[in-house]
């Protein structure tokens, strides 16, 4: 495992900010962490980075304790902060070489590269930049090192929309070399599309873990019958009814389904993935 | 890493310090221009209107309600009719004290608390180095940028003596050998790297770089008004020595050829030095033990 988390815990005061988080993320997979603000997210991300003490529990990258030997666990990370805040007395060069340097790497030409993919004038000084700019600058500095782990802490956040398709697209790169990515976001499309795996916190606790391939097998049916029968057919699940308008979620093999639909009654009917955000909403809506 | 480190430091302190620089060289040529008018021209149109002796002068001017200006000159022991021990006045000048302090504090009180107001040192951190490297990183830019500040008022103290004339001149109590300044630098020194030891030890516990710079600045204002008043009210004497400033008299070592061979002289300095180690070594652990907020 490059990540593991066991009984992460953090107490500020007499509040727990993170509730016994078990973790682990391997090399390669893209892991989101979902949750509303104070879920504890950033909290554990804060935990791995060594800038918080865990009250309880421990946690590791690539093998190294992240709070005693804080050192070498970070020279496997590559961090964008969600709070982004950079050397405005800088320019972007400056910045990208200067944090380059305490990596002990320079690499001149893999950073003109990824700079005018990202479409960023480097030669301005930071200060002049926009909310935006400044964070493609800030994603230049954690992706040129390729570390073995990268964590991105709401990282498409001021991205506008083509930026946002690019960076995902390099975390897909960046899992096709082997390098893993654990992000927290707030966009659930964003985390469906690239996402092998996600955990979604609720007051501390991960009180949900999901795998994404799965997710993408199982449909959300929504269908108008002309009978009052409840529908029967295996695989199908989670019903609830509205006068005649049923809906329920289906886990098998989609031409069956339809085979099977075909010889009802069917007057309307709407076949979507079941997504991220009907399994969030059961954690964080109204009804929560 | 740690050369990286520095460098980047003192890169963003560099405008600063030729200002600070600038200030003090600067101040130190003024007084020894008022140097030369008192101990030039004042002194002596004063023995000749009125036929009063040095001796005259120094306990009608003083003494009494002229103690503070004592105080702030340096004690007794100052001859105003000699050009060297009025112009060792300009070191322990109030003006030159605030200036110095304001640098020690305004730097140390930004070197944490100012990085994780400012949400920087989230970035720094989150690369390959130790929160050590950091303190000892500013330790670093101090003993590379508090000699420069010395040297500065050294420059000061030999151009103004050379622009009024004091080198070289043929009358003895106006005569300035410049390089008898040198050893009071160290003084100098160590009084900086003791204010800035203490308020990086505060920085290292802070999160707000105004309120760590408050702090500091009420700590520093109430040592110097405590050092102040202990000199001129007796009762208040007993508690000078638990002030930084009653540790800084450059002065004897300046007018003094032999001021090695007095032990109050390395006493002084010593504690200087100790606090500064303390107040870095305090920074150190505090620092490598706290948690590191989020920037608001």
């Amino acid at each position: 495992m490059l990540l593991r988390t066991e009984q992460l815990t953090k107490d500020y005061g007499t509040c727990r900010a993170l509730d016994h988080l078990d973790l682990e993320i391997k090399p390669g997979e893209i892991f989101g962490l979902l949750g509303p603000n104070g879920s504890g997210k950033s909290t554990a991300l804060r935990i791995l980075l060594g800038f918080l003490r865990p009250t309880a529990g421990k946690a590791w990258i690539a093998g190294h304790d992240c709070w005693h030997n804080s050192l070498e666990a970070r020279r496997q990370v590559g961090y964008l902060p969600g709070e982004l805040r950079l050397y405005e007395n800088m320019t972007g060069r400056q910045l990208v070489r200067f944090l380059g340097r305490l990596r002990q790497s320079t690499q001149t030409d893999a950073e003109i590269r990824l700079a005018r993919a990202f479409d960023i004038d480097t030669s301005r000084p930071i200060a002049e930049l926009s909310s935006g700019m400044k964070r493609k600058v800030a994603l230049l500095q954690v992706l040129l090192p390729q570390t073995p782990l990268l964590i991105l802490d709401e990282p498409t956040n001021t991205l506008d929309p083509t930026m946002r398709d690019e960076l995902l697209g390099k975390l897909s790169a960046a899992r096709q070399r082997g390098q893993a990515v654990l992000f927290s976001s707030h966009v659930l499309a964003e985390v469906e599309k690239v996402c092998d795996r996600v955990g979604i916190l609720r007051k501390g606790r991960l009180v949900h873990m999901q795998n994404v391939a799965e997710l993408r097998e199982v449909k959300r049916v929504r269908a108008r019958f002309a009978g009052t029968a409840a529908p029967q057919f295996p695989g199908i699940r989670a019903v609830t009814r509205h006068e005649n308008d049923w809906s329920f979620e289906y886990a098998g093999p989609l031409p069956d389904l339809l085979g099977w639909l075909a010889g009802q009654a069917v007057q309307d009917l709407k076949i979507e993935p079941l997504g991220l955000a009907g399994i969030y909403q059961k954690y964080h809506g109204n009804g929560a | 890493m740690m050369p990286v480190l520095v460098t980047k430091l003192l890169r963003d302190v560099r405008t600063g310090l030729i200002l600070v620089c600038i200030l003090l060289a600067a101040f130190q040529v003024l007084w020894a221009r008022v140097t030369q008018r008192i101990s030039g021209h004042i002194l002596d149109s004063l023995q000749q209107l009125g036929g009063l002796s040095i001796e005259d002068i120094r306990t009608t001017v003083f003494q009494g309600p002229g103690q503070i200006i004592q105080a702030i000159m340096g004690g007794e022991g100052i001859r105003i009719d000699h050009a060297a021990d009025m112009l060792s006045i300009s070191y322990v000048h109030p003006l030159t004290i605030f200036i110095l302090s304001t640098w020690a504090i305004g730097r140390a009180s930004g070197a944490i608390a100012g990085e994780i107001d400012r949400g920087t040192m989230e970035l720094l951190l989150a690369q390959p180095i130790r929160r050590s490297q950091v303190v000892l990183a500013h330790l670093l830019v101090d003993l590379w940028t508090i000699p420069v500040l010395c040297l500065s008022m050294w420059g000061g103290t030999f151009l103004g003596a050379y622009l009024v004339g004091f080198i070289g001149n043929p009358r003895a109590t106006l005569a300035v050998n410049p390089w008898a300044f040198g050893p009071g630098l160290l003084n100098v020194f160590l009084l900086v790297f003791a204010v800035s030891g203490l308020t990086m030890w505060l920085s290292s516990a802070g999160r707000f770089r105004w309120r760590v710079l408050g702090l500091a600045v009420i700590l520093g204002l109430l040592q110097f008004l405590v050092n102040l008043i202990g000199q001129l009210w007796d009762p208040a004497k007993p508690f000078r020595p638990f002030t930084v400033f009653y540790y800084y008299q450059p002065q004897p070592m300046m007018l003094e050829t032999s001021w090695y061979q007095h032990g109050d002289v390395w006493l002084r300095l010593g504690v200087l030095a100790a606090v500064g180690t303390i107040g870095y070594g305090m920074a150190l652990w505090t620092f490598c033990k706290r948690d590191l907020p989020a920037p608001l």
